[in-house]
């Protein structure tokens, strides 16, 4: 269960009180908006700080274009592909760096050695492999993705409960279907929350290699009208990206709730 | 030797067991020189401070832990492993958390390649039995401390096991919910003609429950005591409860019990 589910199951039932709730959750953002807008308009002036609402219409008008979505859908490839692969190899490593000492060992100073690298770093040597493309993004993302899908992994299937393996064993069930049947049912949690700890890296990480290392998609598409001084539009790109990133997010939160609604 | 008369029930036959605990340098030894018989259908208690070796003692019958000298037989053949012939309910009840109430009782069958819809058939038998109709698509979180054991004790009678191992199975339950749950224990004891060993650290709960109370104590532990408790158990409760026996069984472990906590 999230954090705000948690929260939320705590809060007195009801209508009002779901009201309630939600104009609190999005009380912040309001705030924020509002000095926003004021800020820009009575300080630092339009043209450093485009106002909140501008950046609205003209992130509304680029969606009309349609030119941002050609890109949108690359940059969400890109991130499909990365962290698709992450979590297949995530998930594989953590499992088997639980399951068997060796594996362990080995991968251990691996992951240590390269859990404080700044992923991002790696763009360039990930350009002089791959070349400016999709390739360099999702090779950076898959990196950036990896550490907190395997962690998680990792100490979830290493923390399996001693008497539900053992209520396994007691009902017949052999040492090689244990990890079927127990171990990885057992981790799912832990590879949903490594996942959601992904899924931000993840857009950051394509931000920065897409600004360095691509033509096309939404960081390309932000240093180009940073580039050319087209701070509003450059605002708008970044609005929009930030919606689908918050959008993304909420939708995993609901696949995990219908997946493991056991929990 | 006529096996059509033969009850399906086991026999456990332990002698001279240690365990000994590796902890660094110089182990814990948890129980020395044990010895003792549980005849087949016969209900036994095991009671005991915390710390006696009672539970670890279930965990060697069950098969879980392998002793560190001496031998546990049961029907005559020595222990190497867990298996569905001992059916072990814990106290903490170790239902799989991912699946219903109908999935964790199916679950021995499917693990011996019982056909779909025999599976079933068979589950349902044991929940009717439980009381715990209408409760089948529910995941274990939905259910009381109360509810989740009978599912446990469904899930480990399903499967048909000689021999039921349990493990302080009433301990976090409250008191009209225990005894009730001790009466249905006892329901199901006679009509279905299973070995108990029961292990607990409450003395009326011993009392009342079994035909042969084992007192262990000491550390390391060993058997202090062994009483035989004739009740006539087709009483209700407040019969037995003031039954001579009963009372006579429970000051003489009480008795065997502040002892070793004097000494």
């Amino acid at each position: 269960m999230a954090a705000g589910d948690a929260i939320r199951s705590t809060r007195p039932g009801g209508r009002l009180g779901r009201v309630t709730a939600a104009l609190v959750q999005w009380l912040p953002l309001g705030i924020v908006a509002v000095l926003w807008e004021a800020l820009s308009r009575f300080l630092v002036g339009g043209d450093l700080l485009p106002p909140v609402s501008q950046v609205v219409v003209n992130a509304t008008d680029l969606l009309l274009q349609g030119e941002v979505l050609g890109h949108l859908s690359v940059s969400l490839f890109r991130v499909a592909i990365g962290l698709s692969a992450s979590i297949v190899g995530g998930v594989l490593l953590g499992i088997g760096m639980a399951q068997f000492r060796a594996v362990e060992d080995f991968f251990d100073v691996l992951l240590t050695m390269t859990y404080a690298v700044p992923k991002t770093a790696l763009v360039p040597l990930a350009i002089l492999w791959l070349g400016v493309g999709t390739g360099t993004a999702v090779l950076v993302i898959f990196l950036g993705t990896l550490v907190p899908i395997v962690v998680n992994t990792y100490n979830g299937a290493s923390s399996v409960d001693e008497k539900l393996r053992w209520s396994a064993e007691m009902l017949g069930t052999s040492d090689r279907r244990r990890l079927r049947k127990v171990v990885l049912p057992a981790t799912y949690p832990a590879i949903f929350t490594g996942v959601q700890q992904a899924i931000p890296f993840s857009f950051i990480v394509l931000i920065s290699a897409e600004m360095v290392a691509s033509r096309r998609g939404m960081g390309n598409l932000i240093l180009s009208y940073g580039q050319l001084g087209n701070y509003d539009q450059m605002f708008a790109v970044i609005f929009l990206f930030s919606l689908v990133a918050f959008a993304t997010v909420g939708v995993f939160n609901r696949l995990r709730s219908s997946v493991l609604a056991w929990e | 030797m006529d096996v059509e008369t033969s009850l399906d029930a086991g026999t456990v036959d332990v002698d001279d067991l240690t365990m000994t605990f590796d902890s660094g340098d110089d182990g814990t030894t948890a129980i020395e020189d044990l010895s003792l018989d549980v005849e087949s259908g016969e209900f036994v208690s095991i009671v005991g401070a915390s710390g006696c070796g009672k539970s670890t003692l279930l965990y060697l019958i069950a098969g879980f832990l392998t002793p560190t000298e001496g031998t546990i037989r049961v029907d005559g053949d020595p222990v190497l492993g867990s298996g569905p012939d001992r059916g072990v309910v814990f106290q903490e009840y170790a239902l799989f958390p991912w699946r219903t109430v109908l999935e964790n009782v199916t679950y021995g069958l499917e693990e011996q390649g019982v056909p779909k819809d025999e599976r079933r058939e068979q589950a349902m038998r044991y929940i009717r039995m439980m009381g715990l109709e209408g409760a089948e698509d529910l995941y274990p979180k939905e259910l009381s401390g109360g509810m989740k054991q009978r599912v446990a004790l469904a899930r480990t009678l399903v499967i048909d096991p000689k021999i039921l191992l349990m493990d302080e199975p009433f301990g976090a339950l409250d008191q009209p919910l225990r005894e009730s749950l001790q009466d249905h224990l006892l329901d199901i004891w006679r009509e279905v003609e299973k070995t108990v060993i029961f292990v607990t650290h409450q003395v009326e709960e011993a009392a009342y429950l079994s035909e042969r109370v084992i007192v262990l104590g000491g550390s390391p532990g060993t058997v202090l005591d062994e009483i035989e408790v004739d009740i006539d158990r087709t009483k209700d409760r407040s019969d037995v409860v003031t039954a001579d026996a009963y009372n006579e069984t429970r000051r003489r472990i009480r008795d065997t019990m502040h002892a070793e906590a004097d000494y």
